[in-house]
């Protein structure tokens, strides 16, 4: 015990007085914070997690591989540790001294980059500081003691730096600690599942993004745990006090048994796409977290309009809403959207669709694509696919005495099927959304068909009218997953059809938002453009209370307070 | 009890043999001194006595223990100053002793050491700014850390000036005093004559001679050389009466060698010889045989090449 504890303090010592390990350890981390800081957390406040994980990250990393690993390499080469050799020691405290050091020399590093950005960049404080602190803690240990495992399997200083790269340039590019994961090729993204900094990224993001704990990110903490006592064991047995005394060189294959949690990982990884899906959804987390203000637009708050107004989102949620002119977006340090000849509404909701079987991801993100942000779903609510964007699934309400669900979208498909004719394709966004088989398919059958229209439009408009003057409350649904009628755009045509059927338009649109989150139970967060509502909105060119059609003319979609990237949406899968 | 017993040890390295069969006793108190030229088998000899190295076969006893089987216990009694050791660069003379007296059950004081070394003075001194002799003295304190029973000083003033090394000389002296076991290894003649009770000569992984520097002169086939100048040359007619002594002229006859078995005798009976017959002498010079002749004559090599 004594021997351990001298050996803790000589290192301890020998680190400080280092002046390479101070600068990299604190001024070269420290500058890399103030820069990218800097750059990214002063105008754009989303990508400043980001910044404090590279930070962190890039601090693990150098501290495991060049403070324990090169460090350790050196000692054999420069014969000090053959000095060590004539004592009765045992390498054992040599290798735990190196990973207590490093550890004891990095936490106040960590702890000061925490610090600067609560303090100094308004970070928020990471809800769950003490599984923050652990898990960094645990990856400190663990990239130590690979460095050590590394240093053990080495000949020379040369094969030393040549197989350190080799970890470290990887780890920093691919893991996701600085180039965004979402930029890298898709070959890269499979090599990065199996390296160990990916799960440190992953789950230090998930922590200070999604307040997330240990255990929710227990394989990567139990990954983490299992490599760091194979590497210490192995470094142990494989250790060497002289450069004289060579290791053979298969003896590097012990490396791949040190990373067998990962590799293991990795592979189940591959398998079950969990971690991409994590990936997915931080990104989401980050986007989220960038200010946006979206100022001289029309707004239609849910229920009544502002001529020229602005709103402030962030967090994922409206800050604020101006009935004028807003200050500048400098100020706010917003990303300024301009919104003149626009108007921003309440994301639109589905009061009713059906599925069969399990939804795609796809539909989902058809859904929001077309500015819809929860939908309906009759029978039992399905799993929503995690991490991928799309619309939310609640359980959809059906007419009652006080409710009306109308959908004139199925009565006008019912009759255009019979007709021969076809409206629906017609639709621009249908024709965006739809999948081409599905399209040509719908063509075919339409085509096949004969026969006179049918009236099932005009009798479903009626009972509208009816229920309308009735003074129930409606609900636009519609009915989308009844083929042929495909998943998003069909509450655009609904609020076309009601209008035509007479309904004025702003009643439609109430109806398509703050009235639909009403019935489907969402009232308390969508369906409303006002301050501590969800940021879930869609700016439309043009003006939808004069011309309906208006509504499929879609600029921007935000959802949860990220500006949804359209073109993507239906790309990815 | 014999503080070193070594009884036909071999090394192999493959197929190299690098100990070929060596024994030899070292009793307490005894300064030993293996002598070779490099790569004759000195250090692995050396480091399997240490517990560093793994034998071939052959029986070793140091201070009792197998140094194969009884690693941990050897290694707290017994002190080492091995060649081409370093420190790291920043720790400080003090911190380096109370560091490695921590190593041990029972050490001695590190001020004590480092007064008797002359390091008290520069005790707060990086190791990387120390001078080589001040380096040598520490890695010295260092291998007395544990008040070693037995101490190997594994070329202790190899690649350090004429006036450290006699430094070094003095020290290993003054534990010489106290009684120390020591074995050293060198290939520096003069140290193993100055300072070692017996020597050993290793060569090829085997010893050739063994015994105290003074019987391994004595074992010299060569004689001892007398080279007496005179102040004028001698007349040619009279011819010197030494026993046992060959007897040289050169031409001028001003200087006279004699190589003799002994030496004293031969010298006295010149000497007088000389002052019958009216010679004035300029200068005496008497050269016994060293331990590098005896190498020569044993190796046929020289021991620093």
């Amino acid at each position: 015990m004594r021997s351990y504890w001298a050996h803790i303090r000589i290192h301890l010592k020998l680190t400080f007085r280092d002046r390479l390990v101070v600068f990299f350890n604190y001024v070269f981390p420290l500058l890399f914070f103030f820069i990218f800081a800097q750059v990214f957390g002063s105008s754009r406040s989303a990508a400043f997690t980001q910044v404090v994980s590279m930070v962190l990250i890039i601090g693990v990393l150098g501290n495991g591989f060049f403070g324990a690993g090169i460090r350790a390499i050196q000692d054999r080469e420069l014969n000090i540790l053959r000095r060590y050799k004539v004592a009765p020691i045992t390498p054992t405290p040599l290798l735990l001294a190196s990973i207590i050091t490093g550890w004891v020399n990095y936490l106040p590093m960590a702890l000061l980059v925490l610090g600067l950005s609560h303090f100094g960049f308004g970070m928020a404080f990471p809800a769950n500081w003490i599984s923050l602190l652990a898990f960094l803690s645990l990856g400190i240990i663990c990239f130590r003691a690979i460095g050590l495992m590394i240093a053990s399997v080495v000949n020379s200083a040369q094969e030393g730096q040549i197989l350190i790269q080799l970890f470290y340039f990887p780890m920093l590019l691919l893991s996701g600690a600085t180039l965004p994961f979402e930029l890298l090729p898709a070959w890269a993204q499979r090599v990065a599942q199996f390296l160990p900094a990916s799960y440190l990224c992953l789950g230090l993001q998930g922590i200070l993004l999604r307040g997330e704990n240990l255990a929710e990110n227990w394989q990567a903490v139990l990954a983490l745990a299992i490599t760091t006592l194979a590497a210490t064991f192995l470094s142990v047995k494989l250790f060497r006090w002289e450069k004289e005394e060579r290791i053979r060189g298969t003896a590097k294959l012990w490396l791949l048994a040190g990373l067998l949690p990962f590799l293991l990982l990795g592979a189940w990884e591959a398998h079950t796409q969990n971690s991409a899906a994590k990936v997915r959804a931080l990104t989401h987390e980050m986007r989220r977290n960038q200010i946006y203000l979206i100022r001289d637009a029309r707004i239609f708050t849910g229920d009544e309009v502002v001529d020229s107004g602005a709103v402030l989102l962030r967090g994922g949620k409206i800050i604020q809403l101006w009935r004028g002119p807003a200050p500048p977006a400098k100020t706010l340090h917003a990303e300024l959207i301009e919104g003149a000849g626009k108007t921003l509404l309440p994301a639109f909701i589905d009061a009713h669709v059906m599925f069969q079987g399990e939804p795609s991801s796809r539909d989902l993100a058809a859904y929001l694509y077309c500015g819809v942000a929860a939908v309906g779903v009759s029978g039992d609510l399905p799993q929503t696919p995690q991490g991928e964007l799309g619309a939310e699934l609640v359980q959809a309400v059906s007419s009652s005495e006080g409710v009306y669900v109308s959908a004139l979208t199925a009565a006008e498909m019912e009759d255009a099927s019979a007709a021969g004719g076809n409206a629906i394709v017609e639709d621009s966004l249908v024709q965006q959304v739809a999948p081409a088989g599905v399209l040509e398919e719908w063509k075919r059958r339409v085509a096949g068909s004969a026969g006179a229209g049918g009236s099932h439009l005009q009798r479903a408009s009626q009972k509208l009218i009816q229920a309308w003057k009735a003074g129930r409350a409606l609900a636009a649904a519609s009915c989308a997953g009844f083929p042929p009628l495909v998943h998003g755009p069909g509450i655009h045509r609904e609020l076309q059809l009601w209008v035509k059927a007479g309904i004025p338009a702003h009643r439609a649109l109430a109806a398509a938002t703050a009235g639909n989150a009403k019935l489907l139970g969402l009232g308390d967060r969508m369906g409303r453009v006002a301050p501590g509502y969800d940021a879930t909105l869609v700016l439309v060119n043009g003006n939808p209370l004069t011309a309906i059609d208006a509504t499929e003319n879609i600029a921007a979609v935000f959802f949860k307070g990220e500006r949804v990237i359209r073109s993507e949406l239906l790309e990815r899968r | 009890m014999t503080a070193i017993r070594v009884c036909g040890l071999t090394k192999r390295y493959g197929s190299f043999e690098a100990v070929r069969g060596i024994d030899f006793e070292v009793p307490p108190g005894e300064v030993f001194g293996l002598l070779g030229p490099n790569g004759a088998g000195k250090t692995t000899t050396v480091e399997i006595l240490e517990g560093l190295r793994s034998r071939t076969s052959g029986k070793v006893a140091v201070l009792g223990f197998d140094p194969a089987v009884q690693v941990r216990a050897l290694k707290e009694r017994i002190g080492v100053c091995l060649q081409a050791t370093n420190l790291p660069d920043k720790i400080t003379v003090r911190e380096a002793l109370e560091f490695f007296a921590s190593f041990y059950p029972r050490p001695a004081s590190p001020r004590e050491l480092l007064e008797r070394l002359q390091l008290w003075e520069r005790r707060n001194t990086f190791y990387s700014k120390l001078s080589g002799g001040q380096k040598q003295r520490l890695a010295l304190a260092l291998a007395l850390i544990n008040n070693p029973q037995l101490l190997f000083l594994d070329e202790p003033t190899a690649g350090l000036d004429p006036q450290v090394r006699l430094e070094i000389h003095n020290l290993i002296l003054e534990l010489k005093e106290a009684r120390r076991t020591i074995l050293l290894t060198t290939h520096y003649i003069e140290e193993a004559e100055r300072l070692c009770d017996r020597v050993a000569i290793i060569d090829h992984g085997k010893i050739i001679a063994m015994g105290t520097p003074a019987e391994m002169q004595a074992r010299a086939v060569d004689h001892s050389r007398i080279e007496i100048r005179l102040e004028q040359p001698l007349s040619a007619d009279c011819a010197p009466v030494a026993s046992e002594a060959q007897i040289q002229w050169n031409q001028e006859r001003t200087v006279l060698f004699a190589t003799s078995l002994q030496p004293t005798r031969t010298l006295i009976e010149l000497v007088k010889w000389l002052e019958q017959n009216g010679a004035s002498i300029a200068d005496i010079h008497l050269q016994r045989p060293t331990l590098e002749d005896v190498f020569l004559e044993l190796t046929g090599k020289r021991l620093r090449d």
